[in-house]
């Protein structure tokens, strides 16, 4: 086997397995979930063999679709090349599909027209892989329209529920906009470039931008920002990630608006080399500080779990262009690590509230309470994933907020620059926001009184069960292990995002890069001075030390630490100020109210921008293009 | 020595916990006036908790009303051990001057052992005082008890 | 491998004895002993003596822990613990004076975090007790988090630039160094308004009155320490009175830096005093005099007020002052 061939093999096995699915699987389930289960295994493991070559060693992988390797100079054909920062993109791909995929079997079993269902999921998985892997603009195109409409299809999948059509329909308009906006950016390139070869553009590229191009340019990171979810033009994701079934929405915020960031991070850093431009900077930065705020204040307003958790990827997507917009590597690294983690613990807490969704029947955050007594399990997991999110440490997100803030900071020093400290305070704050909105759904949710109809809720089947356990696994250990997965992971990828010369030379032969002057520098390497092994350890020992303390307290004087006891004994009521107990849930609408009172204001503004209308949505989406477009107009030529 | 350091701390910081089980709020002012700075029963640690489960010594005034009575019965189970129960007056012994009504339902005996009941209607603070204090001995005896 | 068991030994004596664990609880203790002695004397009584808060802590820890029905037994055990080993971690962060057991690069955001997981301990735990009135001081103290969570960090920006000059500087560490050489930063006079903020986010980090609305006793009995006897009981109070050495030292570390004795042992004493004082000024006294706010005007007084001094300073130091 030639590992020049993987990637491809791993992208066509899906889209080919998403045919046979429909083919042989849409009467039998155990066919159906075989061809799925197989077809995303293999496919990720055709992934992970590639970890060797591509991060370790530093290669880059490429194949040209039917051979098609450049003649004079110039490359015609599709082709394929996987640096280090396509690979780490592809890892969180094929890590996401995977559990999904697994989840989905238990998740789905009582839904009708499975064969669909895979058959999208399937197809998105495989354009989301080979957009990443892709090292030709026009078939990331193609990969971004399959990709949009898969989604768009599996949004409106339960096409029987409230709101599934609506918000599968804002999905598609505004989805269209990116596209379209892709497209038009593409064709510009090709009328100057004459290329359509990601590694050519960027060696052509390197020389200067032409008005031309520059419109491109703004056309392309319009469209990418469409397509991450950047502020203007988040309207659809809320609506579509709520409505989807809740193991498309996992793959939706772990790798639809991924491919976004991707695509964004390829075509700034490399296609168009672009980043040292201070006001691409400043505008990235301003996007991403705008989207992380409007997404955290407006999560804090919601009524429902998953339109909370699609806000909170909104608002966590805004990190990451932040950090990435900040230009230094020590931003791409910490916006790289926060995109990694926001797959893993934006997927885990999809993953609990689609179990709770499943097993409870509802996501309403006012109709649910108490559910830890009955589902023990999914409340860790969800407390993890709640932790990691809200950057607490010891867990991973804790560790990429620490690098961004850092990066944002060290911004702000040395540019000396006043709008990077207000970005660095509102990332700390938006920080406390999400924690906050997350306590609001542990209390909602989890903690507080079971209600009556829900007396019987069971903990979700193994299959549902096992990939929250895994992602769980998977965000304390980044957080833990955060130097090993910097030095692994992150390095790699940021060192093949800033030095291209690699990336180049491989597609179009050694030397093109030298000629078109392309040249590297160095990483910058990040001090991680808190993280030392031994101290973790040392820390363990103190917590079982006072685990045990309080346990031996409670059991030296009383002989036992009491279990819960029968409803009937008042002792173990709660209480009521000596009332009887009875059914009281300080649920979702009614936390925060101190805070909302004081924010009316903004409260008010935001109800009318997020009206609901479609077309609202459209002019908001064209007034940014617009923006995006003056301002890099004047300031990159 | 941990456990003889729990005993001794049992005595020396107790937490009241005040049950009005239909008092006419004269025990309860006295109550109030232990805390003020002429009597201020701060200094043997005894203070006012918010809830029963934070309670050493639960404080009983009143007749034991029948509205009450339920409630006061909970409140009563909800209380962790090692814990006392005094009754400030004299309506929680014999019900006073209300002895004999329709919605009376005392005396609190019947419903919890007292381990230190203060007469008087109402009684005087230093009385209270002295009744709190000797609650807290009790305290220290039952610590020692389930210690072993 | 004698290194690295000697190590091992002296971190596991940094987290557990001086100035982590033990350290931090016995003056903790101290502290809040102090607040309720001075506090007596202002209203002119005799008060407790000053170790009453370790007669408070052991009788909770030799009651018996009742779990109600409705709670989630692991989450409500598990959070005074997570609380406490969070608050003992941090101490090792804070220099005091010449002392510094863990220094890293970005210890500020450390600490940052570290201080908030205190407060979500209380808070999921308050939580997993089930009951409702804990939901209301569950929603209050994330509110009281929320509001000066801004100023706090506006004041570690303002330090990080004063200290930092034109290069990032997160680091406790550096922050005291730059202090044995330059002065105190309380008197450089565009920190006041920092230090100011500091002394009022000092009382509501603690959980003290007026600020105390999450815990109000007398309206939601408690609030999300409702459902908590016993030895859980006994760990969240030491956490409080843990809070209370923490900031104090914390201030004492940002704005009180440039004292050095040379012997550790005075340098320990000597900060444990300054604690004292401050306790004293900016939390018994406060607490002596107010009453305690509604929720939105604490809010509102936290972002305004307070964020105004502390933005005025950072803005004074980013123009070079």
């Amino acid at each position: 086997m030639n590992i020049q061939n993987f990637p491809v093999l791993a992208v066509m096995l899906l889209f080919l397995s998403a045919f046979l699915v429909e083919i042989f699987g849409s009467k039998i389930a155990a066919i159906r979930n075989f061809i799925t289960i197989v077809a995303v295994t293999v496919s990720a493991a055709l992934i992970f063999a590639l970890i060797p070559a591509v991060l370790i060693k530093g290669e880059v992988i490429s194949y040209w679709m039917g051979n098609w390797e450049p003649v004079a100079g110039y490359a015609i054909g599709i082709g394929y090349e996987v640096d280090a920062l396509s690979l780490f993109f592809a890892l969180l791909v094929v890590c996401t599909f995977w559990l999904s995929a697994v989840y989905s079997i238990s998740y789905m079993k009582d839904d009708h027209h499975l064969g669909h269902y895979y058959t999208l999921f399937l197809m998105l998985s495989g354009s989301v892989l080979g957009l990443v892997l892709t090292g030709d603009i026009f078939n990331m195109f193609v990969m971004i329209e399959i990709m949009t409409f898969a989604s768009v299809a599996l949004t409106a999948f339960r096409n029987g529920t409230e709101g599934a059509l609506e918000g599968a329909f804002k999905y598609l308009v505004i989805g269209s906009i990116g596209s379209s906006l892709n497209l038009a950016g593409i064709a510009l390139l090709y009328a100057e470039c004459h290329t359509l070869n990601m590694a050519q553009l960027s060696a052509i590229l390197s020389g200067g931008l032409s008005p031309t191009t520059v419109m491109a340019f703004a056309l392309i990171v319009a469209g990418f920002g469409v397509k991450s979810y950047m502020v203007p033009f988040h309207t659809p994701a809320a609506d579509s990630y709520a409505v989807a079934p809740t193991a498309a929405s996992m793959v939706f915020s772990g790798m639809v608006n991924k491919a976004g960031v991707y695509g964004m991070i390829r075509m700034v850093y490399i296609v168009f080399r672009a980043m040292d431009a201070s006001a691409l900077q400043m505008l990235l930065v301003i996007f991403g500080t705008l989207t992380m705020f409007v997404g955290v204040t407006m999560a804090l307003a919601q009524h429902e779990f998953k339109r909370l958790l699609a806000y909170h990827s909104i608002s966590q997507i805004g990190y990451v262009i932040m950090a990435v917009g900040l230009g230094s590597t020590l931003g791409l690294t910490g916006g790289l690590f926060h995109a990694m983690n926001h797959t893993l613990f934006k997927g885990l807490l999809f993953l609990t509230a689609g179990a709770v969704l499943k097993q409870a029947g509802t996501t309403n955050l006012d109709a649910l309470g108490g559910l830890s007594k009955r589902m023990p399990r999914t409340t860790l997991y969800f407390l993890a994933g709640a932790a990691a999110i809200s950057g607490i440490p010891p867990f991973n997100g804790f560790a990429s907020k620490w690098i961004i803030y850092q990066a944002a900071y060290t911004k702000a020093v040395e540019s000396g620059n006043f709008l990077y400290v207000i970005v660095t305070v509102a990332g700390l704050i938006v920080s406390v926001m999400t924690l906050a909105s997350f306590i609001k759904v542990t209390q909602a949710v989890f903690f507080g009184q079971l209600r009556e109809e829900h007396a019987h809720v069971q903990e979700p089947p193994f299959l549902m069960r096992l990939p929250m356990f895994l992602m769980a696994l998977l965000c304390s250990a980044a957080g833990l292990f955060y130097p090993l997965v910097n030095r692994y992971l992150l390095h790699p990828a940021v060192d093949a995002t800033v030095n291209v010369t690699n990336y180049i030379d491989k597609m179009m032969g050694d030397g093109y890069a030298a000629a078109a002057g392309v040249t590297n520098i160095p990483v910058q390497e990040v001090q991680f001075s808190f993280w030392d092994p031994l101290l973790w350890l040392v820390l363990f020992v103190v917590v079982f030390v006072a685990a045990a303390v309080v346990i031996m307290a409670g059991k030296g004087s009383r002989g036992r630490v009491l279990e819960e006891g029968a409803v009937a004994d008042p002792k173990y009521a709660t209480f009521f100020s000596g009332e009887q107990e009875l059914y009281s849930q300080v649920g979702g609408s009614d936390l925060f109210w101190g805070f909302k009172k004081n924010w009316k204001a903004y409260y008010r503004v935001m109800d009318k921008l997020h009206s609901g209308i479609v077309t609202d949505y459209t002019n908001m989406a064209v007034i940014a293009v617009g923006v995006i477009v003056i301002v890099m107009f004047i300031f990159l030529i | 020595m941990f456990r003889k350091l729990m005993s001794k701390s049992a005595m020396k910081s107790p937490w009241l916990y005040h049950i009005n089980s239909g008092s006419c709020n004269g025990c309860d002012i006295e109550l109030v006036a232990c805390l003020t700075p002429r009597y201020d029963a701060e200094r043997f640690g005894f203070k006012l908790a918010g809830t029963p489960r934070h309670a050493d010594i639960v404080v009983v005034s009143g007749p034991i009303t029948s509205q009450s009575k339920d409630r006061l019965v909970r409140t009563l189970a909800q209380v962790p051990e090692p814990k006392c129960v005094v009754s400030i007056g004299s309506c929680p012994r014999s019900g006073n001057v209300f002895k004999g009504s329709y919605s009376i339902e005392g005396p609190l005996e019947k419903y919890v052992h007292v381990d230190v009941s203060v007469a008087g209607c109402t009684p005087k603070p230093e009385a209270i005082m002295e009744g709190l204090y000797q609650a807290a001995q009790i305290l220290k005896k039952k610590r020692e008890v389930m210690g072993k | 491998m004698p290194e690295t068991a000697q190590y091992i030994l002296w971190t596991a004596f940094y987290i557990l004895i001086f100035p982590g664990a033990l350290f931090t609880s016995v003056v903790g203790l101290f502290l809040a002993g102090v607040d309720r002695k001075v506090i007596a004397h202002m209203q002119r009584r005799i008060g407790p003596p000053i170790r009453q808060p370790m007669y408070d802590f052991f009788k909770l820890l030799g009651k018996e822990t009742i779990i109600p029905h409705a709670a989630n037994k692991f989450v409500f055990l598990a959070a005074p613990v997570i609380g406490f080993v969070s608050l003992a971690i941090i101490m090792l962060f804070i220099p005091i004076f010449g002392f510094t057991a863990v220094s890293g690069s970005a210890d500020l955001i450390v600490i940052l975090y570290l201080i908030t997981i205190g407060g979500v301990a209380l808070i999921v735990g308050g939580s997993a007790s089930g009951s409702p009135y804990a939901g209301i001081g569950v929603s209050r103290e994330m509110v009281t988090m929320m509001s000066y969570e801004l100023p706090f960090v506006l004041v570690l920006l303002a330090v990080a630039r004063k200290v930092g000059g034109s290069t990032l500087v997160f680091s406790m560490e550096q922050i005291s160094q730059w202090q044995v050489e330059n002065g105190h930063m309380l008197f450089q006079w565009s920190m006041i308004p920092a230090a100011i903020a500091f002394l009022l986010i000092i009382p509501a980090e603690v959980g003290m009155q007026p600020f105390d609305v999450a815990e109000a006793e007398t309206e939601i009995c408690e609030g999300p320490l409702i459902e908590y006897s016993g030895a859980p009981l006994a760990v969240f109070k030491l956490n409080t009175a843990m809070k209370m050495i923490i900031m104090t030292g914390l201030f004492t570390s940002l704005f009180l830096g440039q004292f050095r004795t040379g012997y550790y042992w005075a340098d320990a004493l000597l900060f444990v005093a300054i604690c004292t004082v401050l306790t004293i000024l900016c939390m018994t006294t406060v607490h002596a005099v107010t009453a305690r706010l509604k929720i939105e005007h604490l809010f509102k007084f936290y972002w305004t007020i307070v964020t105004g001094l502390a933005l005025s300073s950072l803005i004074l130091v980013w123009l070079g002052l």
